[in-house]
């Protein structure tokens, strides 16, 4: 792992779980698979400490285990994993698009948990959704069980290998950790629960949020008496039918920038007949015929056969290549070359780089030695139209971020360099790796600047929140205006300014770490296309 | 003039010649042109001299020498600039930490769903505070409690995570204090890890701080109230030691109380202790 992706799963991992667990999922990064007790030993913390750590990581999916010779069990952390973690929000906010906000509220509470299973997480989301709802009325178990069904089906959550029921007539000491195993056939499968009931909503009183200490509360009732049906079961969010979406989203909305919007409604109707029939790592979908397609159209489409034909025609016809036609049989068979389309958005994420950093005509030299592969300099000055030296310059400087390459070609053994070819080209392979790790830096760096700009407010922060807390219990007990003036007055005017300000700068570094998250998906779809077919 | 030239050029042909027995043969490819000098071509370059004149100077030594005349062994052009041409100063230091951007940065996406998610963003990094799963480090004693801290604290729903999912030795070891009880499961759960020399060692270390970790995980029971992690409130029903636990229960129950069980005074003792003392009013 990079020096950046280690500095930023930190990073992640502080702000998610806290300083101990960061030390001990850090460590694990670093030094790779390790038993507890030289974790305990290397980073000197106390083994309790560290157990607890690794219970916490396990139970995210961050840090596996595997049972080694001799009994010993080693951990592992899931490097990769971590860095999903940024992007929660995009996932939560799809499941809000796709599933409402039940849907919203299920993949929520799976990605806090980890995992869960399906009875618990049922009854959490409908208490949840009941405190939203009007007084008087609750949500019921069964919707959220069907959206829970629903969203299986599709896919996006799918079930947690399941602890090895070893037989009772085996000797020996039981194992010390054991095997998860998970049938392909079952990871989608939920099980038949009759989950009856209604949500409850939090009764005023219990809302306390300091005072009463937890022990005094009365335990929950009557739930811990019933057995629970699915135990055992775990579910968790599958990232990587999120990702799949997000990919189709991306050359859906790259066709719609291109061409228009029925040709992108075609492109987005063939990516949703292959979802189930193709692998998501597949280089290209399974063919479709054209009258399949016209079959297939949404409802609210009154395009005719042949329009639609002309369409497909054309659409394979562009040089992007992101529909590629296979056969002529059922009227055209049409796949879409998703590799392609990954390699594309990926040049055109680096292309857009290179413009917004060096300048119009220097994206002018990129595009072109992107385009004819090789080019000497003398090439580059004549087709590209720009002065020799500024040429000289700007390939130069482009060099020099290693967004262009130089390719050395002999003409003679002892590589005499008055003897020898050199050709500007790009490797967009490597050049993405650049930026994907300059991208890391980046989000880094927004999250110790955010870091840096909410400690220097601490204070201001905290004295806002009190005087919130002050005003919303003077609300709630009835007071009149003119007090709340005053209380308001408490925080004067250029303070409330300082607050707007680190307000403002505090949702801007959020947003660009989204945004920045966005050209990590893109690059990292990228390059791991590119590696499997390798 | 000439003389110094002469005199420093010597050691520098030497590694000239160096240099171009170099495989990679790039010694003169301009972008590497600067990082590949030689430090004692490097000293000739910062003297003013003209950059293109001195190599011309330098190629005509090292491969003709004893020719007398300066003659070009590769096309110049091909390297880059004509002769008679000032080249940009050579770059000593790294690059600057915050360099100035000439070209100002896009501004942000903005819609409807990017607002949503930045709101998400927001919610989610203050409701994984509150969650179990974040284990805060344990703070060191200030020299006044202040009184307002107990009060402020959050208190978190606890979690217990799913033994059965897990390696044996993550279950946590009861404490010292339990000896009695449960020095039995200790025993259990030690046996299972292999021991090896070292690992003796380090049991023995871990014990040691497992006795001084009980005496400070009561500390922090009794300033706490509400533990995460430690194997106590039966809240979940996956637990296999559901009767050890209760028991264990009943215990940590009565220790995170505020009050301790031995100052409580309730109130009977009252009447009967102002009757030893009359003179006393009583309000």
């Amino acid at each position: 792992m990079t020096q950046a992706e280690i500095k930023l799963c930190s990073l992640l991992l502080q702000e998610h779980f806290g300083e101990i667990v960061e030390k001990i999922g850090v460590h694990l990064i670093r030094t790779g698979s390790q038993p507890i007790r030289v974790i305990v030993h290397d980073t000197r913390t106390s083994l309790d400490q560290v157990k607890k750590a690794l219970c916490v990581l396990i139970q995210h999916n961050l840090v596996i285990y595997q049972v080694h010779r001799r009994g010993m069990v080693e951990y592992e952390a899931q490097c990769s994993r971590v860095l999903r973690m940024l992007r929660y929000p995009r996932y939560i906010y799809t499941a809000k698009t796709l599933y409402n906000d039940t849907g919203e509220l299920i993949v929520e509470e799976l990605l806090l948990n980890g995992k869960m299973t399906m009875s618990a997480l049922v009854k959490k989301v409908a208490d949840r959704l009941t405190e939203t709802m009007e007084d008087g009325k609750t949500m019921d178990y069964a919707e959220v069980s069907c959206t829970f069904v629903r969203l299986a089906d599709t896919h996006f959550v799918q079930r947690c290998p399941l602890v090895h029921a070893t037989e009772n007539s085996d000797p020996g000491p039981p194992p010390p950790a054991p095997t998860l195993v998970i049938n392909e056939k079952d990871m989608f499968l939920v099980p038949k629960l009759s989950l009856i009931g209604k949500g409850k909503r939090r009764r005023s009183s219990e809302d306390d949020a300091t005072g009463e200490p937890k022990a005094k509360r009365p335990k929950h009732t009557t739930d811990n008496k019933e057995p629970i049906p699915d135990d055992g079961i775990y579910w968790q969010a599958n990232l990587d039918r999120f990702h799949q979406h997000f990919r189709d989203q991306a050359i859906v909305s790259a066709v719609a920038n291109r061409m228009d919007q029925t040709s992108s409604e075609i492109v987005r109707t063939m990516l949703r007949m292959s979802e189930v029939t193709t692998p998501s790592s597949a280089p290209f979908t399974q063919p479709l015929s054209s009258n399949e397609i016209f079959r297939s159209l949404p409802v609210g489409y009154n395009i005719s056969k042949q329009v639609l034909d002309q369409y497909l025609t054309l659409l394979a016809d562009d040089p992007l290549e992101f529909v590629g036609k296979s056969g002529d049989s059922g009227g055209g068979m049409y796949i879409i070359n998703l590799h392609k389309a990954l390699g594309s958005l990926a040049t055109a994420s680096l292309e857009s780089v290179v413009q917004e950093r060096f300048g119009s005509r220097c994206a002018r030299i990129f595009r072109l030695v992107l385009q004819k592969k090789h080019l000497e300099q003398k090439q580059v000055e004549d087709f590209a139209m720009i002065p020799a030296k500024e040429a000289k310059d700007m390939l130069y400087k482009m060099l020099s971020e290693n967004f262009i390459s130089l390719q050395e070609i002999p003409k003679t053994p002892d590589h005499a360099p008055s003897r020898t070819f050199y050709l500007y080209t790009v490797n967009i392979l490597s050049a993405a790796r650049m930026l994907l790790h300059r991208c890391y830096k980046s989000i880094a760096n927004l999250i110790e600047r955010r870091q840096f700009e909410t400690k220097e407010n601490k204070r201001l922060l905290e004295k806002s929140q009190r005087v919130e807390a002050i005003i919303a219990s003077m609300q709630a007990t009835g007071a009149e205006a003119a007090q709340l003036q005053e209380i308001e007055e408490m925080i004067t005017a250029p303070e409330r300014q300082q607050l707007e300000t680190l307000k403002h700068n505090v949702n801007k570094l959020d947003a660009s770490e989204i945004q920045v998250d966005e050209t990590i998906f893109l690059l990292e779809s990228y390059i791991e296309s590119t590696m499997k077919r390798q | 003039m000439a003389a110094l030239r002469a005199e420093r050029a010597s050691p520098a042909v030497e590694s000239v010649r160096d240099c171009r027995s170099l495989e990679s043969g790039s010694f003169l490819s301009l972008p590497t042109f600067r990082l590949l000098f030689c430090p004692s071509l490097e000293a000739l370059v910062l003297s003013e001299q003209n950059l293109p004149t001195f190599l011309v100077q330098l190629v005509a030594m090292a491969g003709n020498k004893g020719r007398g005349r300066a003659a070009y062994t590769f096309n110049i052009e091909a390297v880059g600039f004509n002769r008679g041409e000032k080249l940009p100063d050579v770059v000593l230091k790294p690059p600057p930490l915050f360099p100035d951007t000439d070209y100002k940065p896009v501004p942000l996406k903005t819609g409807e769903g990017e607002d949503y998610m930045l709101a998400l963003k927001q919610e989610l990094r203050e409701t994984v505070k509150r969650m179990p799963y974040f284990i805060e480090t344990p703070e060191e004693k200030e020299d006044i409690e202040r009184y307002s801290k107990r009060y402020m604290k959050v208190y978190k729903e606890e979690w217990i995570p799913d033994w059965r999912r897990l390696p044996r030795e993550m279950m946590p070891k009861k404490k010292y204090k339990k000896a009695g009880s449960k020095s039995k499961k200790v025993d259990n759960t030690s046996k299972d890890t292999s021991l090896t020399n070292t690992a003796d060692v380090l049991k023995k270390i871990e014990e040691l701080e497992k006795r001084g970790d009980g005496e400070k995980s009561d500390e922090e029971n009794e300033e706490k109230e509400g533990s995460k992690e430690k194997n106590k409130e039966g809240d979940e029903d996956e637990e296999d030691d559901a009767v050890e636990q209760e028991e264990y229960d009943e215990e940590e129950h009565e220790e995170e109380n505020d009050y301790i069980n031995s100052y409580f005074d309730n109130g009977e003792d009252f009447g009967a202790d102002s009757d030893d003392n009359m003179d006393e009013a009583t309000y």
